[in-house]
């Protein structure tokens, strides 16, 4: 078969997701999309040689991953993963809810899924709860929720030990559930009925 | 949560990423703990009606189209044949072999193979091995199960506004596991789960209404996709549509059979016409 083809199938049946990651990583839209123009790129290149056994969307996940260190090592001079996310790992709690989640009671009663059912959030409420996670934990919830990806492949995109997937999965699911109650009490606040 | 499985046992037991062994653990646990019983069951509807219908954002249509401006100035270049072509003889093996057994009683006969995927049926290929993967680790419980194929299709026929017709074929080497409304590519279809000699296989039953916008010609009758190691076939019988995953080598007769007679695939018998 020829390659160009194949390989054009699989990223039109995976740029939804490939540029979501990549927004997820730039946090710019122009910034994903070089960095997708990049990916595409470096992944013909070894598109040859890529083990159709695996998972393509991990594969392409991975290539994404390692372009943003390369690209940010290169503006930076230094890698600016370890700022951010060893930054995130090193706060507290406390710190990481109060930067980003403002309020503290839904940090520690995170709302049961059964509370969730019962207010009737949308499918559109949801993704804006996974929105505003921090970049550390949204990463690996949209990776596993949104994407479908094993513990083993998120841990490979991400290039941390599986048991940092893990904590980062649990703690990420936590403040979902959080940011959550923090949309129904907007909706409910302003009663609006669209969450 | 004082119990003997933890909460992240019980996540891990959700996200199919626990061994048969510790499943076993957990499910035994959950048979005596109302509590984690309850946990999982809430979880699972959590998931079923919000996470498990969550998709990417859509790519602006200004992005999509330098993409495709880039994709097509890539340089040609041609597939190495010889690991994927092995792989592909042993894909479609398996396929074939899952489609004589599945699809003899929905009246098919397997008369040849098409081998030039378009994106539409790349993108029902992907999505239908994501929900085989997470139907096959018990993320998407059935709705359904339990029950024998005829019972299920009549379940079904109250449930959807099209035709469904499951197979009903009696054999030692196939299981009917059950079957649950899902979402394909946005569309509602009826899943339906099997064991072949100890091998998940998925059947996704399409209106015909959603089988038609893929805009596949009616020739070959039988569109054999290779998704992540996984063999897709795409096809539709009268008036419906189909999506059949199955994984690679790991079919029945692979094991009972030699590979010379796998390939001699003949039309199903006539009994088993509809």
């Amino acid at each position: 078969m020829d390659l160009r083809a194949e390989f054009q199938a699989v990223v039109m049946a995976n740029l939804d997701s490939l540029f979501g990651y990549a927004r997820v990583l730039t946090r710019r839209t122009s910034d994903a999309e070089d960095l997708l123009q990049d990916v595409l790129l470096r992944a013909y290149r070894a598109f040859g040689s890529f083990d159709r056994k695996l998972s393509v969307k991990a594969w392409l996940f991975k290539i994404m991953k390692n372009a943003y260190i390369d690209r940010e090592r290169r503006r930076r001079a230094r890698p600016v993963e370890g700022e951010w996310e060893n930054g995130d790992e090193r706060a507290t709690d406390e710190e990481r809810g109060a930067r980003t989640l403002p309020g503290e009671m839904y940090l520690y009663v995170p709302l049961s899924p059964e509370d969730i059912l019962l207010r009737h959030l949308t499918i559109e409420g949801v993704r804006e709860g996974i929105r505003r996670l921090p970049a550390v934990w949204r990463q690996v919830v949209e990776l596993r929720e949104i994407e479908g990806l094993s513990y083993q492949e998120i841990a490979e995109v991400i290039g941390k030990p599986i048991g940092t997937v893990m904590s980062r999965l649990s703690r990420g699911r936590d403040l979902l559930r959080a940011s959550l109650q923090d949309l129904l009490s907007e909706r409910e606040k302003t009663g609006a009925h669209d969450l | 949560m004082i119990c003997k499985v933890t909460r992240a046992e019980i996540f891990q037991y959700l996200d199919g990423e626990l061994s048969r062994g510790e499943r076993a653990q957990v499910e035994a646990h959950l048979r005596s703990c109302p509590d984690c019983s309850r946990l999982v069951t809430t979880e699972r509807a959590f998931r079923a009606t919000y996470l498990d219908r969550l998709r990417p954002d859509p790519v602006p249509e200004n992005v999509r189209e330098r993409v495709i401006r880039l994709l097509d100035a890539l340089p040609s270049r041609q597939s190495s044949p010889s690991r994927p072509g092995r792989l592909g003889r042993l894909g479609v093996m398996a396929a074939m072999v899952a489609l004589v057994i599945l699809g003899g009683i929905l009246g098919l006969s397997v008369r040849d193979v098409w081998k030039g995927p378009n994106a539409s049926v790349i993108q029902l290929a992907d999505a239908s091995v994501d929900q085989h993967q997470k139907l096959a680790r018990g993320l998407l419980p059935f709705d359904i199960a339990m029950a024998s194929p005829r019972q299920a299709e009549e379940w079904f026929r109250s449930k959807v506004d099209f035709k469904v017709s499951i197979p009903d074929l009696r054999s030692e080497h196939l299981a009917f596991l059950g079957g649950r409304i899902s979402h394909l590519t946005g569309v509602d279809v009826v899943a339906l789960g099997y064991r072949v000699n100890d091998k998940n296989v998925s059947l996704f039953v399409i209106p015909e209404e959603q089988y038609r916008r893929l805009g596949l010609s009616e020739t070959p009758k039988f569109k054999v996709v290779n998704r992540r190691g996984y063999e897709v076939v795409v096809w539709r019988s009268h008036g419906t549509g189909y999506a059949l995953v199955s994984e690679i080598g790991g079919q029945p007769c692979l094991v009972c059979h030699s590979p010379e007679e796998k390939l001699e695939l003949t039309p199903a018998p006539a009994a088993h016409r509809s």
